[in-house]
């Protein structure tokens, strides 16, 4: 009897071994900290679709945990169980902002950085009616008088993209934080304020149909879908920003599956269908492996902290 | 194309999908914490797999639906399904306790359906004029209406409570201020939990304010309603006469603050349910079961419908969190807000917009047919009504962010709601100020930075003008009210 019992439970404490051994054996949870319907959410939902091609047994469960910009779901994936069921979304400059604020109850050291997939270039926007159709006017103008700029909420890339512009060019502006873009968009079609920084996802249909002007992107490349953008490097301004969406797993996830995790996102970045269904929602692909994002983190992180140290919030 | 856009949506599927989303809508309206806005962001996903014209109509519908559903609890049970009913409840509630609830139900859905309807009007026939219009109101005309909504505190005060109320909403307005500052960034009493960074939902405690605290209030009794008698009367009740003002009023008023980006139905309502209580002959009914209140109210917040679609279908700047959340599922499709959406995208824009009205009928006949046995919800013995109510109060409020936080901040707020009931201050004032507060705040600094630092940035402007002499109109007849009170005393 006591041989059957201790034969039961061998097998008992065997069989979950064997189980995990082959991973992924159950649904994989990738939580996206923001809202339902942004493109955050949207890049997770077409990476799941395109993912299913390379893992075709695994299964993947969206949660989406927002708030408090993003920190909220970036504390939920840096304390989840490492076993590879739970990853997650990071954008930013969030993700770094809120550890330079000391806000944060994580570090970049609490992740395993996957890769990134998606970016959303920063623009430079004035009112429709604006005489100002440059940076170079831009500048000139707020040297004239002080120009009220909005970005969305500080610590943003939007405002993180401003201090850069101001440090380059010499200028100060008014700054208007809004509480999301709907907020700047409104601002700058309504003429109430004279520029915004914001992300082109937001702005470019309005460009296009005149409501708005964008006067620069502040990307190396111009975007195919506003051609007429200069950048601003192209007009002696060397600002660079971008909210980049990667994605990341706990820490301490195993070697193994850190690797297998990795490399379906590498996969999925170069999937045709991937790629096409990126293009239709105007989602603008930046893939970067996870040595290659890290970097970029650490780096915007060094960036952030300076604005920091000059001006706390 | 308009005869394009209409056979388009005469196809089966498209009619399914429209029908679908409405009574789903309404479902969804009618749980206390399941908000339109959720349910349109979790069917983005869905639509994925969807022709772009079904999965449209799909949101409208649920979108649509859900604007009504909200008042069906908010008059049977006192627990409004959508934050947007709440000023529903205030008048449907006490009609229901007198036997009146199926009456009730039907001035709701009526002047939903005339809210709704009017507004998809306006969207389909105006909509890019408007959306100019509704540009012109920057941050210092966020704050004066944000201040218009407040003034409602004032005149939702019973005689004599006029302290009370408020006290109620500046305890709202305080705890309105945890979270983070707007404008600096910086954190207000958060005590370093992360879950206040954002501040304090009003979600979960309208739900303890409104629905727990009703749950504990009716332990004592059976059932809402015993009486039967006037149930089988519902049916041929008449509607009551004069009530055509009140949801034209509803309907204009809730139409042109949908217009307005980002401002919600919740205001929409309240101000609609303000105006028609100051410009009322049966004013003294207010607050007791005056029909009058729900058709300002009901018609004010689906007249937010249309509404807020003028300047997301236009301008691409959503008009509130639902359309927010569809304007996702537009561009999930390739379709980007602006003139292209007319001409270019004709056919599935004007088929959407078709669809509100299908949808707008679709409520109106199921809530008339329905409304006899939605009533019977009244009857239902407490002992079956408290854990089912107290189960989907849960369930929304932690639905609402995936936060187990926000679940206990609703039962704090239900056993608070109690305690501030029995001392006779007013929930709905300090619901009204937990949800206006940030928005005057930001619409105040915002306006002072455009303005440079000076306060002359409130006078100047037509619009800020024109919102001042409304909130003197609102404002004068109850303190008219006050000074006499007084002199009666004397």
């Amino acid at each position: 009897m006591r041989r059957i019992i201790f034969i039961v439970m061998i097998v008992l404490i065997a069989l979950p071994l064997q189980v995990q051994a082959k991973y992924p054996s159950r649904a994989i949870t990738i939580i996206v900290p923001s809202a339902a319907g942004g493109s955050t959410d949207a890049t997770a939902r077409i990476f799941i679709k395109a993912a299913k091609n390379y893992w075709p047994e695994a299964d993947f469960v969206v949660k989406n945990v927002s708030g408090s910009g993003g920190q909220k779901g970036f504390e939920e994936i840096a304390r989840a169980k490492a076993d590879g069921y739970t990853i997650g979304m990071v954008f930013t400059t969030q993700v770094v902002a809120h550890i330079v604020s000391k806000r944060a109850k994580y570090t970049l050291d609490s992740f395993h950085v996957m890769g990134n997939v998606g970016q959303d270039p920063e623009i430079v926007v004035v009112p429709k009616n604006s005489s100002i159709t440059s940076l170079d006017e831009l500048v000139k103008a707020a040297k004239e008088k002080t120009l009220t700029a909005t970005v969305n909420g500080i610590g943003s890339d939007d405002f993180v993209a401003m201090r850069k512009f101001e440090e380059i060019a010499g200028v100060t502006f008014n700054m208007m934080p809004t509480k999301g873009s709907t907020e700047q968009k409104a601002a700058i079609l309504g003429g109430h304020v004279d520029v915004s920084f914001m992300n082109l996802s937001q702005m470019h249909g309005q460009h296009k149909a005149g409501d708005a002007r964008i006067i620069a992107i502040l990307d190396e490349t111009r975007s195919d879908l506003v051609m007429d953008v200069k950048t601003g490097i192209e007009q002696g301004y060397k600002v660079l920003m971008t909210a980049a969406r990667g994605f990341v797993a706990p820490a301490k996830i195993d070697k193994d599956v850190a690797d297998k995790l990795d490399d379906l996102l590498q996969k999925v970045l170069k999937d045709p269908g991937f790629i096409a269904d990126c293009k239709k929602d105007s989602l603008f692909l930046l893939p970067m492996t996870g040595t290659q994002f890290l970097g970029y983190l650490k780096e915007l992180q060094i960036d952030t902290q300076r604005y920091y140290n000059k001006n706390p919030w | 194309m308009i005869i394009e856009a209409l056979q388009s949506i005469l196809t089966p599927s498209a009619l399914t999908a429209v029908f679908v989303g409405t009574v789903a809508g309404v479902l969804v309206g009618a749980i206390p914490g399941l908000t339109a806005t959720m349910a349109v962001a979790l069917l983005i996903p869905v639509t994925f797999a969807l022709e772009p014209l079904t999965g449209l109509v799909l949101m409208g519908g649920v979108y649509c639906g859900a604007m009504y559903g909200g008042s069906i609890p908010a008059i049977l049970l006192h627990t409004p399904g959508t934050p947007a009913a709440a000023a529903t409840a205030l008048e449907g509630y006490p009609l229901t306790k007198k036997g009146h609830g199926g009456l009730a139900l039907k001035v709701s859905v009526v002047s939903s359906y005339i809210g709704g309807t009017f507004s998809t009007i306006v969207l389909l026939c105006v909509a890019p004029i408007l959306a100019r219009f509704a540009l012109r109101f920057g941050p210092p005309e966020y704050f004066l209406l944000a201040i218009l909504g407040l003034v409602g505190i004032v005149s939702l005060a019973d005689e004599g409570e006029l302290v009370k109320a408020l006290m109620s909403g500046f305890l709202g307005l305080a705890i309105a201020v945890v979270g983070t500052d707007p404008i600096s960034g910086g954190l207000r009493y958060t005590m370093g939990i992360t879950d206040l960074f954002d501040g304090v939902a009003f979600m979960p405690v309208l739900i303890g304010m409104f629905s727990v605290a009703q749950m504990i209030e009716l332990t004592g009794v059976k059932s809402i309603i015993t009486d039967r008698t006037t149930f089988s009367k519902i049916k041929r009740e008449k509607m009551p006469k004069g009530l055509g003002k009140f949801i034209g009023l509803g309907s204009v008023l809730g139409t042109i603050v949908g217009i307005l980006p980002g401002e919600g139905a919740t205001i929409a309502a309240f101000i609609s349910y303000n105006v028609a209580r100051q410009n009322s002959k049966n004013r003294k009914l207010f607050g007791k079961g005056n029909p009058e209140g729900i058709a300002a109210a009901e018609s004010g917040n689906n007249g937010c419908v249309g509404g807020s679609l003028v300047p997301t279908l236009t301008l691409g700047i959503p008009g509130n969190s639902v359309a927010a959340a569809l304007m996702g599922g537009l561009i999930i499709h390739g379709l980007i807000p602006g003139p292209e959406l007319f001409t270019k995208h004709g056919v599935i824009t004007y088929g959407f917009i078709f669809s509100l009205f299908l949808a707008n009928l679709i409520f109106l006949a199921l809530g008339l047919y329905l409304a006899p046995y939605f009533a019977h919800i009244s009857l239902t013995p407490t002992s079956l009504l408290i854990p089912v109510v107290c189960l989907f109060s849960v369930l929304g409020s932690y639905a609402i962010n995936n936060s187990l936080f926000d679940v206990f901040v609703a039962l704090a707020a239900g056993l608070s709601a109690v305690i501030l009931h029995k001392a006779g201050y007013s929930c709905s004032a300090l619901v009204l100020g937990l949800i206006l507060g940030p928005i005057a705040e930001c619409g105040f600094a915002q306006g002072l930075i455009i303005g440079h630092g000076s306060y002359s940035i409130f006078f100047t402007r037509a619009p800020s003008l024109a919102l001042w002499a409304v909130i003197a109109l609102l404002l004068v007849p109850p303190f008219v009210q006050i000074y006499k009170h007084h002199r009666r005393k004397e």
